[in-house]
């Protein structure tokens, strides 16, 4: 099982998994956050931070998963009010309707977060919309080995 | 007088054998390392070999002795972010192991950066260019080589695991069986799309054709089980002075046995 890990998140890969956690150059002052990609198809260099560039390369079997860290400003706002990644996903959570990016056959679902007292959002796609059970399976399976630590103060 | 010029001639002699004695001891490097599938002198001076492709020395192959196993890459990109490539994530994907401070290793670093270059290779084939970890090479040296729309991963494991001899390297891995169906000194697209062709024109089952060990998945005691019998069917048995090559010229007199 590969070994994923940086800037406090390390990732148990299942089996053909791959990913990466990037961080962006600082743009006009902000302060970049980690972003982590993880897939079960070659992941193109350049993937935009929600998956431009490598979700329309997804197989009817293919699953991406973004875990997008957002600033510490947002610790404590309504949108973080939930503790705790989730560990698995419902299907029924998966939707045509809650991709960023509509591609036809896939489904997606986004949810947002606080863990480890950093603020977070997961953001999933699924290759096949019929296939969305099996494919959740796999994401919750990914999930269960996704660690945040909390940041130093 | 006469006492000098024997001594001299003594010392003139020795040294000749000595020269000898050298030059034959290089003879014997170079030649294993052609054995390992390594280029001998400087392939960046070498002549391309036609559009779309550079000069390639030696043949892309699996040697029989070599392990058929897959790794997926753990390591940094040049940028420090930490990254794991999957080999079986895609159909095909083609690892080349480079250095940034390897003249040897510049026409394929070119040759990646070139995107009609790339447009040899088959569709669906992805191409890696792995480099030994920031402790053994420099993350900026690296990345000012990175050709763009190139995965580049850093780690040192998957030379070890790939047991690269050097640099520059090729491996290409069959994602949907999980074998390698290739390796070798490659420092042409155009060679290695030729490769790549005719891997996906094999049907067979990976390693069918190799016979060795390592193609049949066995590892281990496994291996060395089917090792022994083998040998034993080739008349080898232990003891066998055949075992022990005293000299290279032992090993490389009888390649094939």
């Amino acid at each position: 099982m590969a070994h994923l890990q940086g800037r406090g998140i390390a990732v148990e890969l299942p089996p053909g998994f791959e990913g990466r956690i990037l961080q962006r150059a600082p743009v006009g002052g902000g302060i970049p956050q980690p972003v982590v990609h993880l897939a079960t198809f070659a992941l193109p260099p350049g993937t935009a931070d929600f998956g431009g560039g490598a979700t329309p390369l997804m197989g009817p079997d293919d699953v991406f998963v973004v875990l997008f860290e957002f600033g510490a400003e947002s610790v404590g706002r309504e949108l973080f009010r939930a503790q705790g990644l989730p560990r698995s996903v419902r299907p029924s959570e998966l939707s045509p309707f809650r991709l960023r990016r509509g591609i036809d056959g896939q489904a997606g679902g986004q949810w947002f977060f606080t863990e480890a007292g950093r603020p977070f959002t997961l953001y999933v796609v699924v290759g096949s919309f019929a296939a969305r059970a099996r494919l959740a399976a796999r994401v919750g399976e990914l999930l269960a080995g996704v660690r945040v630590e909390a940041r130093a103060a | 007088m006469l006492a000098v010029v024997i001594t001299l001639a003594v010392v003139v002699g020795l040294l000749g054998v000595l020269v000898t004695g050298l030059l034959r001891s290089h003879a014997d490097i170079v030649r294993a390392l052609h054995g390992l599938g390594a280029g001998v002198g400087d392939p960046a001076a070498a002549p391309r070999a036609g559009p779309g492709g550079v000069g390639v020395g030696v043949e892309l192959r699996l040697p029989a002795e070599r392990s058929a196993g897959v790794h997926d890459l753990e390591g940094t990109t040049p940028a420090g972010d930490p990254v794991v490539v999957s080999v079986t994530a895609g159909p095909r994907t083609l690892l080349a192991f480079l250095s940034a401070g390897c003249s040897s290793c510049a026409p394929l670093w070119d040759a990646l950066g070139d995107p009609a270059e790339r447009g040899l290779l088959p569709p669906g084939t992805r191409v890696v260019a792995v480099t030994k970890g920031p402790e053994w090479e420099s993350a900026g040296a690296v990345a000012s080589r990175a050709p763009a729309g190139v995965e580049v991963v850093m780690t040192t494991a998957a030379w070890a695991d790939y047991e690269v001899p050097g640099s520059p390297y090729v491996v290409l891995v069959d994602g949907r069986r999980g074998v390698r169906l290739g390796e070798g000194v490659g420092r042409g697209l155009g060679e290695i799309a030729g490769l790549i062709e005719r891997a996906a024109a094999d049907d067979g089952p990976p390693g069918a054709s190799r016979g060795a060990p390592a193609a049949l998945g066995l590892d281990g005691p496994a291996r060395e089980a089917h090792n022994d019998a083998v040998l034993r069917a080739a008349g080898v048995h232990p003891g066998d002075p055949s075992l022990y090559p005293r000299t290279l010229d032992d090993v490389l007199a009888h390649p094939e046995r």
